[in-house]
């Protein structure tokens, strides 16, 4: 049997997640010293980690190629999909807020608005809950340009400080839902895989406990 | 305006050679498996009215359905799933029909799913439907239909049984907001502790909301019954115990460390009333087997009765298949007959006597005896009869297809 192989996000979560699997006692000197390789050996060959971006960790982790991934609330949310999200890691917590210009009332009036966002499914399901027609435009970059130019009455983005929606004369408008870093695990490998699972799961829960004092869990 | 005429749609594909014949030979052996038993084959409409999966009882979004309509404005979709018109077809045509039917079919399923994300519009289920009869033997039977059907087709699968009525049950507790209990019934479904203790926070600390927050945990071999046992009381301890029977009758049919019971599992179409069950093949992420019992469904088609059943994805079984014989050579004919002019029958008459010995045969269409020894060699037939006033056997040697 090949060894149990986990994806984890490349960039913003991927120091994070290392550092939670070394806390959790497993070896990780072969991601420390990755070059450009993409799969590598974990805990001494015992584990295999696949770096990819984010909606790759779950499409890796449904299609059952990679037994159990490291991805963000954020993607998740995005992307959807069927596996077992076990764990909230608890780092990489940000929020996910509606923010527009400073001085503006983004709710007032009946003309229809225009939402710029990185993340058009959670735009659309929120203003869906609110039962709001909204005409959500999809932009890859900094979304912040979108309203400053006229584009979009307001944006639909991840919020970490605010530093960057503050420099831009932007405000936070509502608060949709927190996120942060989750061990989601592939259904048909937790049936083949359970007891390697459920053992690194509660070694990474015991490790990721230990870190945040503060940490509550989140939906 | 973009030109289509060269490509299938998304999520669609061509069958080639080997694939449809390994396809057909699970087909056959599930269709063996099915009618030894004692099940009757039918098959339903590939197109059907809207209403027979109204979303309201059968769980399946509307997004997924291919949909059209007829010459009156009606709205007909492409059959997104097997269980309901065969229970539309059993309250209906088959009501008068003695009690239990057992019912098996063959057919695709249609449905959309997000795009790019490699999956398939059209898969081949086979299943089976017992209506009409209810209680432990006729679960054992489905059950143990699915088991030998996957022992034959797939034998290193993983099953896993649990019972609608563990969340139903406890669900009840909850306030009464569909859109909350659909967040509890997700999280409990992806095992999401997390935002299953935010969800029921607040919620006071009954028994059921403690039986709510621990039944996602409660998966694996036949410890959970143990584990469960403090947190099923009344109704739930009876639904335990009968479990724990079907999932020990099971084990007893050399499932051995196949088998697991997860309380928390729930199937993503609501109609499930009773047992609930799942197996996996490895290194194929999605389930390959659903079923369970649905005893409420009938009703939605005016005629009430218990029914229990499930449905394999056979393109999941084919592959597998495929992959366990990857090195297999594409079959090609035994032998070339090519008859030389005002041989044609001749020709067609040899042919037909070799076929009889069980040769698979080709007959030459080429114009010249050179022409078609060209092509046996390219195709890697090794043997070709010609017939003329008499019969000539001409045999090539190993030539690369």
């Amino acid at each position: 049997m090949r060894p149990l192989r986990i994806a984890l996000t490349k960039g913003r979560l991927e120091e994070k997640a290392v550092s939670l699997f070394e806390r959790a006692g497993y070896d990780c000197s072969a991601l420390r010293n990755k070059g450009r390789r993409l799969i590598l050996p974990l805990a001494g060959g015992g584990m295999e980690a696949v770096l990819c971006k984010a909606p790759d960790v779950i499409t890796y982790v449904e299609h059952g190629v990679c037994d159990a991934g490291v991805v963000g609330k954020d993607t998740i949310l995005e992307k959807g999909g069927t596996f077992y999200e076990m764990l909230d890691l608890g780092f990489g917590r940000c929020r996910f807020a509606l923010a527009g210009p400073k001085g503006t009332d983004f709710f007032s009036g009946y003309s229809a608005r225009t939402v710029a966002s990185k993340y058009p499914n959670v735009a659309a399901n929120y203003f869906a809950g609110k039962a709001m027609d909204v005409r959500i435009i999809k932009i890859e970059g900094s979304v912040e340009l979108a309203p400053l130019l006229g584009l979009a009455d307001a944006i639909v983005d991840l919020v970490e400080t605010g530093t960057t929606l503050r420099e831009n004369g932007l405000q936070v408008i509502e608060t949709l839902c927190g996120v942060s870093a989750r061990f989601i695990v592939g259904a048909s490998s937790l049936k083949f895989r359970r007891q390697e699972i459920e053992a690194l799961a509660s070694r990474l829960e015991r490790a990721a406990q230990a870190e945040g004092p503060e940490r509550k869990a989140q939906p | 305006m973009k030109n289509y005429s060269r490509i299938t749609p998304e999520g669609t594909r061509d069958y080639l050679f080997e694939e449809c014949r390994s396809r057909h030979r699970i087909e056959k052996k599930l269709s063996d498996i099915f009618s030894a038993r004692g099940f009757r084959e039918v098959m339903t409409p590939g197109l059907e009215y809207y209403d027979v999966f109204d979303p309201a009882f059968s769980g399946i979004g509307q997004e997924v359905l291919f949909k059209m309509s007829d010459r009156q404005g009606r709205i007909v979709v492409m059959r997104p799933d097997n269980t309901l018109p065969i229970a539309r077809l059993a309250a209906t045509r088959l009501q008068n029909l003695r009690k239990p039917l057992r019912l098996f079919y063959v057919q695709p399923i249609y449905r959309s799913h997000p795009g790019l994300a490699g999956r398939s519009s059209e898969d081949v289920q086979a299943g089976v439907e017992l209506l009409g009869a209810g209680g432990f033997r006729a679960d054992l039977e489905v059950l143990a239909t699915a088991v030998e059907a996957l022992n034959a087709c797939a034998p290193g699968f993983r099953m896993e049984i649990g019972h609608a009525g563990f969340f139903r049950s406890l669900a009840k507790s909850l306030p009464a907001s569909g859109d909350f209990r659909e967040r509890v019934r997700g999280a409990v479904e992806s095992k999401n502790y997390g935002a299953l203790d935010v969800c029921l926070s607040g919620l006071g600390d009954s028994p059921q909301i403690r039986a709510l927050r621990a039944l996602p945990r409660l998966y694996g071999g036949e410890e959970v019954f143990e584990k469960a046992a403090p947190f099923c009381t009344g109704e739930l301890e009876k639904t335990l115990r009968s479990l724990r029977r079907l999932y020990r009758t099971l084990a007893g049919l050399g499932l051995g460390g196949r088998l697991m019971a997860d309380l928390g599992l729930v199937q993503r179409n609501d109609y499930y009333t009773g047992i609930v069950f799942s197996a996996y093949l490895e290194g194929c992420g999605d389930a390959v087997l659903r079923g369970g019992r649905y005893d409420g469904l009938l009703e939605h088609f005016g005629e009430p009765m218990p029914a229990v059943g499930f449905g394999v994805d056979v393109d999941a079984l084919t592959r597998a298949a495929l992959e366990r014989r990857a090195a297999r050579t594409p079959s090609r004919a035994d032998v070339l007959v090519h008859g030389g002019d005002g041989y044609e029958l001749a020709a067609l008459k040899h042919a037909a006597e070799l076929i009889a010995k069980g040769l698979r045969c080709e007959t030459s269409v080429f114009p010249t005896e050179e022409d078609a020894a060209a092509y046996a060699r390219a195709c890697g037939i090794r043997r070709m009869d010609v017939v003329g006033s008499g019969i000539r056997t001409v045999r090539f040697g190993e030539a690369k297809a």
